[in-house]
């Protein structure tokens, strides 16, 4: 039985509060990878160690951007933890995309 | 029953997602639309750069053929007054040494001479007119207040709508080119009261305010519609308005029935005034 513990993955796991977030860009769009580094950037300050960020290029997979629901990119799907939330634009209001992404307050 | 949402609550996200759609696409924070069979990039920002340095180029472009219009039109001023006046003026001085020659016995001689005399003179004054429509001759001699001036009394004699104009920049030393500009500007205007206004009286004000020298010229006629404004094909208007930006300044013409039609040209002291003598 403890052999069979070992062998499980660790990062297979994620963290209880860890964050996934799902982003769509096109390609290297002024807006896309503007949107990819603010969030990078969000993510480090406030969820340092504990967030994945998935970038999803809808040139290249177009039916995930469907699957999704996705419109126009960019667009940022906050996947977990749920409520799920869907922020579009390139990210450029940290304030607005903190709130939204409900990481202002005892969030952070 | 608690986690039953009132029946309200997916409107009310769809409109905030709309609204939120709405706001990226309004301040161009998007750069594509996924749709069911194509993904289209929008590069709006980078639309929006060519189309502003398309515009610039453009107006430069209308600046420059608005400045050798006026130098040709003064070639052609100076070459009409000059040459055709003074072989006219020759002509008629011919016909009258001709007349005075005659003897009494040479009657229909001397009527045919009278008629062709009348014409020369007819055509000397033509030529006049025309060389000071393409060129006033004032405005270079006299200068922008006294043409615009001169411009008002000859625009009342000809119309009979009444013309003020009003001026405080008696004194003040204005740019050639400025000048130019703003005389036709205000000969186009004039020219669109008598045509479409319908008007009474109409007045003229050139006035050196903090914020720039402001021209305008007002009526009290049936006004313009907004259509007519920015239609492309208002060459008159937009002549006027090219003028205007080409000296950095703006250019608004509005009005309604009740008010007449007001046009404003408002330019940078420092593109229009030489120096302000005291």
């Amino acid at each position: 039985m403890k052999a069979r513990k070992r062998e499980r993955p660790r990062y297979a796991k994620p963290r209880r509060d860890s964050y996934v977030f799902r982003l769509f860009v096109a390609g290297n769009e002024s807006n896309s990878s503007q949107a990819r580094q603010k969030l990078a950037r969000l993510c480090e300050e406030h969820l340092k160690g504990r967030y994945k960020i998935d970038v999803v290029d809808v040139l290249k997979h177009a039916a995930s951007a469907h699957k999704n629901n996705v419109l126009v990119t960019p667009t940022l799907i906050l996947i977990k933890p749920l409520p799920k939330v869907t922020v579009l634009g390139n990210l450029n209001d940290d304030r607005q995309v903190l709130a939204a992404l409900r990481l202002t307050g005892d969030e952070r | 029953m608690n986690n039953q949402k009132p029946p309200y609550s997916e409107l009310e996200t769809k409109m905030k997602e709309a609204e939120e759609l709405i706001h990226v696409l309004r301040t161009q924070q998007v750069d594509a639309i996924v749709g069911e069979r194509h993904i289209m990039l929008v590069r709006l920002k980078q639309a929006e750069e060519n189309l502003k340095s398309s515009r610039n180029q453009l107006r430069t472009l209308a600046s420059y053929l608005l400045s050798a219009r006026e130098n040709e039109r003064a070639v052609i001023a100076r070459e009409l007054h000059d040459e055709f006046g003074q072989a006219l003026t020759s002509l008629h001085l011919g016909l009258s040494w001709i007349s005075r020659k005659l003897t009494p016995g040479q009657r229909p001689l001397q009527e045919k001479i009278r008629s062709l005399s009348a014409i020369t003179t007819s055509l000397i004054r033509s030529v006049k007119n025309i060389a000071s429509e393409l060129r006033p001759g004032v405005l270079d001699e006299l200068g922008l207040v006294k043409t615009l001036k001169s411009e008002a009394r000859e625009f009342e004699g000809h119309t009979g709508i009444q013309c003020r104009f009003k001026t405080n920049t008696a004194k003040a030393r204005f740019d050639r080119s400025a000048a130019v500009a703003i005389f036709r500007i205000v000969q186009a205007a004039l020219t669109n009261v008598a045509r479409h206004a319908h008007a009474s009286r109409t007045r003229i004000a050139l006035m050196k305010r903090k914020n720039g020298l402001i021209l305008t010229v007002t009526d009290n006629g049936k006004g313009i519609s907004r259509r007519l404004i920015h239609e492309h094909d208002s060459l008159g208007i937009t002549g006027m308005r090219e003028r205007a930006l080409a000296l950095g300044g703006t250019f608004t013409l509005g009005g309604s029935r009740r008010k007449g039609t007001i046009l404003t040209v408002q330019i940078p002291l420092s593109r229009v005034l030489m120096g302000t003598a005291s």
